[in-house]
């Protein structure tokens, strides 16, 4: 009997130890790819040169860079006169108004660009909390963690805002935003969650508005890891996966199955042939033949993070996982991650299974969504095929649509055979008001003005969005709830159309090309002053365009500094050192 | 003078031996003479059925997802045929989850995982922990200071903040949640054990077995050990409750068990956000949470009294 003690106790001891060993152990191999994958980041040691020149009114890279190493687009931006900028470019952009309309080009004051361009490196408190706009709304109070006050601009050059008081709120649950707009404590709120439509429908209190699927949902692989460095193994994948039950199941009304990576209410969106239609039994065949008839073990990366391409992340991955054991019998392991080190990583290609991602439009054109994914030195997948990244290149520098469609079918075809990523879903979403609120929005572009809505009589009007914008200093932020809030207060020389997608002058009056698409003449509206009181004028445009781009300004300072869509959509004004 | 255990042992059939009546025996009279304890151990029964049984109760797999076989969407309602719903569709006792899942089998498979998260963490903290709280005890001394002291600073934290930072370190998963919580758990059995070994330690029985020669470890674990064991039952009992309670904790945070492992608490947590639109896919895995700890609850209760001493004869 006491032995029999003595033996079951050394017995469990044993027993734990060897569990926590086996748990140590797990730990320490899920670690092994991170370290030998870590030198592939730290290569580049040599400092950029900066290629700008900058006088106030003109600025300028020299113009022979623009056939050298110099790879943005910018070769001046120049005030002629007190209301007309001129904008060179190196080559033809046919989606320069689509892009100049973006809020990330916000024009500010150049005495404020320079008042609040801090020295350590990045803007004062000033700069990134209480912006100056032109904008019908003005910050007043940012409450951080709880609200940000808007109040009504009083030299706003448009029609004054219906109701005085803005304010932003934020929830990331959608039945505590849904709750909070059933008690009538807010007047709108995004991103109802998709089991919450008909709720919202039947309740004559509220109003829904559906927002159109301007983005896509992705199951990305990184090709440098096996197996997805097979492309069979990668079509097998593509074709296993029921996509059509994923819309069925996981999506709100209004979402639709992927048929190319860009969504096909955008012009020449979708040119080529439809993606894989599910086939089971091919997909297996296609897999046993690759090498591997009874599938392998990998892993589902994603962010537990609600966007309006992937509403249900969490579902949508089980089901993912669910489907791949069932069809392919490929063991996926579930992995979450923090939503700031999943994009780092991803983006990085540092994933070594699938990863779940997406992407919602900034402008409406096929550049957005293929360029930025499909570019040759973009590492997310892993290697990037000249099959499509050449065709790519090549169209985005064509103005007429009828021409760069046969680009756009070889680019999507090549994509459709190399399968870098499995585009699954354009997701619809919506946002709700209460039923009084007159002009309701929900804009496909995310960028919802409530200066053009009039919440029934009140005087103040209650947006409630998933998340607490980072800062107000849009000129260096890429997240879209940081923008709306910019977009409240500040203005780009053009906007986008209420509820749509097309470029209205706002700033500018008119901004018109020269026959070659490489020379764009603005014209500024006259009589604009910004919130605090000082006039609008071509120099403004120029000194705000001098912060985004000239590496070597003073006021190049921002938040992370990153200037991600300055970067992305007009390349900084710099070459890579020798 | 009525009470079983104080009655002189009976002889048996034959009229030649007789059984002496241990410990163990009165404890378990005592036990099932209260209410509370005999309705925390028929809920337990239950559990340990359903877990052993899960396989052969369960309609469905936990992880079979009904699409294309069954004609029932995301997040239905339960359908029970007693109870009006129509004999013409399957039933569905606790309604689809959100991947179209059969929530009834998967709670029913989660009683598993419950039981095992519970009786694990516990056996690995009792054991760590009766080690060095016996070690502590009976040696005193630096060992007593070292050993204690670090126990003291475990305790200093919140037991799930500590279990948190420690899944953190490991990596999300169901063993390492267990690791965690088996370690924030370990200080408790720890001083349970010191403070039991410390007034055994002089006892009479224990100065005669070291008289006789017996080494330290005879004495510590066949003479301490077995006579300081009942406060540690007790403490295990309540321990298993609040180490499930953790570990459901953990899983809603999604650091534990990992999908689409049918945790309690992670389903719980996956469906949170529906608590308006799909109540039963909220409300079933939280009553099934706390039906298991108040079992344990209630058990550790009745054996705290059963084993008291002191309690003997006011039952």
């Amino acid at each position: 009997m006491k032995r029999n003690l003595y033996a079951l106790l050394s017995l469990l001891m044993l027993a734990s130890l060897v569990l926590a060993a086996c748990g140590g152990g797990a730990a320490a191999t899920e670690e092994a790819p991170a370290a030998t994958e870590a030198p592939a980041a730290e290569e580049e040691a040599v400092p950029d040169i900066n290629l700008a020149t900058y006088d106030g009114t003109s600025l300028s890279v020299p113009a022979e860079e623009c056939n050298g190493d110099y790879i943005g687009e910018f070769q001046s931006i120049e005030a002629t006169d007190d209301h007309t900028v001129v904008f060179t470019l190196c080559r033809p952009d046919p989606a320069f108004l689509s892009k100049i309309a973006f809020s990330v080009y916000s024009i500010y004051p150049s005495e404020w660009i320079e008042s609040t361009a801090g020295g350590d490196g990045t803007r004062t408190s000033e700069g990134l909390e209480a912006p100056i706009g032109t904008g019908p709304y003005m910050i007043s109070e940012w409450n951080r963690g709880e609200s940000i006050t808007f109040k009504a601009n009083p030299n706003y050059w448009g029609d004054a805002p219906a109701a005085d008081t803005l304010v932003f709120r934020w929830s990331s649950e959608s039945a505590a935003r849904l709750l909070e707009l059933q008690s009538g404590t807010v007047d709108g709120i995004d991103n109802v969650g998709p089991d919450d439509f008909d709720v919202v429908r039947g309740d004559a209190n509220l109003s829904l508005n559906e927002r159109p699927a301007l983005n896509v949902f992705y199951i990305g692989f990184t090709n440098t890891f096996a197996p997805f460095d097979n492309q069979d193994v990668r079509q097998a994948v593509a074709k296993g996966i029921d996509r059509q039950r994923i819309v069925d199941n996981f999506y709100p009304a209004g979402s639709e199955v992927a048929s190319h990576f860009t969504p096909c209410s955008i012009p020449g969106g979708c040119e080529g042939d439809d993606w894989y239609d599910f086939d089971p039994v091919a997909a297996k065949e296609q897999l046993a033949a690759a090498g591997f008839p009874d599938g392998f073990s990998t892993k589902i990366y994603y962010r537990d993070v609600v966007r309006s391409y992937l509403p249900q992340v969490s579902n949508v991955a089980q089901d993912i996982q669910a489907q791949l054991k069932e069809n392919l019998n490929i063991d996926a392991e579930i992995v979450v991650m923090e939503s700031g080190a999943f994009i780092e990583e991803s983006t990085a290609g540092r994933l070594d299974g699938m990863y779940l991602l997406g992407w919602g439009a900034d402008y409406p054109h096929p550049t957005n969504f293929l360029d930025y994914h499909f570019g040759a030195a973009n590492p997310q997948f892993g290697n990037q095929s000249p099959t499509y990244y050449e065709p790519i290149a090549k169209a985005a520098q064509i103005a007429d649509p009828a021409e760069s469609a046969p680009l756009y079918a070889e680019a999507n075809n090549a994509l459709k055979e190399f399968v870098p990523m499995i585009p699954v879903a354009h997701g619809g979403s919506g946002t709700a008001y209460r039923a009084d609120v007159t002009g309701q929005q929900a804009s496909p572009l995310g960028n919802e003005l409530f200066s053009a809505m009039d919440p029934g009589g009140r005087d103040v009007f209650v947006w409630m969005q998933n998340a607490e914008p980072i800062s107000l200093f849009c000129a260096d932020e890429s997240d879209g709830e940081s923008l709306r809030a910019c977009e409240q207060v500040t203005e780009a020389l053009y906007s986008y159309e209420i509820n749509g997608t097309a470029a209205v002058p706002a700033l500018a009056e008119k901004c018109e090309p020269n026959a070659s698409l490489d020379v764009w003449t603005c014209t500024l509206r006259q009589g604009v002053t910004f919130s605090d009181g000082s006039a609008f004028d071509a120099s403004d445009v120029v000194a705000t365009f001098n912060m985004g781009l000239n590496t070597g300004s003073p006021t190049h300072v921002g938040n992370t500094n990153a200037w991600e869509y300055y970067d992305y959509l007009w390349g900084l004004m710099k070459k890579p050192g020798q | 003078m009525e009470n079983d255990e104080t009655k002189i042992p009976q002889l048996d059939k034959e009229g030649l031996s007789h059984k002496s009546v241990n410990l163990w025996q009165i404890t378990w009279r005592r036990l099932f003479r209260r209410r509370s304890a005999l309705v925390g151990m028929g809920i337990l029964g239950l559990l340990v059925f359903i877990a052993l049984t899960a396989q052969w109760l369960a309609p469905y797999g936990f992880d079979e997802v009904l699409i294309g076989k069954e004609n029932v969407s995301s997040r239905e309602k339960p359908c029970i045929h007693l109870l009006g719903c129509p004999a013409d569709q399957p039933q569905h006792l606790a309604g689809i989850d959100g991947n179209v899942r059969d929530q009834y089998s998967r709670l029913l498979y989660g009683a598993r995982l419950s039981l095992m998260v519970g009786f694990s963490t516990v056996t690995f903290a009792i054991i760590i922990g009766t080690v060095l709280g016996a070690i502590a005890g009976y040696f005193g001394g630096w060992w007593d200071n070292i050993i204690m002291r670090f126990m003291d600073v475990l305790l200093a934290f919140p037991s799930l903040l500590l279990a948190i930072a420690i899944v953190t370190v490991l990596g999300p998963g169901l063993i390492n949640a267990l690791i965690a919580i088996g370690i924030v758990s370990i200080p408790a059995y720890a001083r349970v054990m010191r403070a039991s070994v410390l007034t055994v330690r002089e006892m009479e029985y224990v100065s005669a077995t070291r008289a006789l020669g017996g080494s330290n470890m005879q004495i510590l674990f066949l003479r301490i050990l077995p006579n300081a064991l009942t406060p540690l039952i007790v403490q295990g009992t309540l321990g298993i409750a609040s180490a499930i309670l953790d570990a459901a904790a953990l899983s809603f945070l999604g650091l534990g068990a990992q999908p689409p492992t049918p945790e309690w608490g992670s389903m719980l947590g996956a469906e949170r956000n529906q608590v308006f639109t799909a109540p039963h896919l909220v409300f079933y895995p939280g009553l099934m949470i706390m039906l298991t700890v108040l079992s344990f609850n209630l058990i550790g209760d009745g054996l705290r009294d059963a084993l008291d001493p002191r309690l003997a004869h006011s039952s």
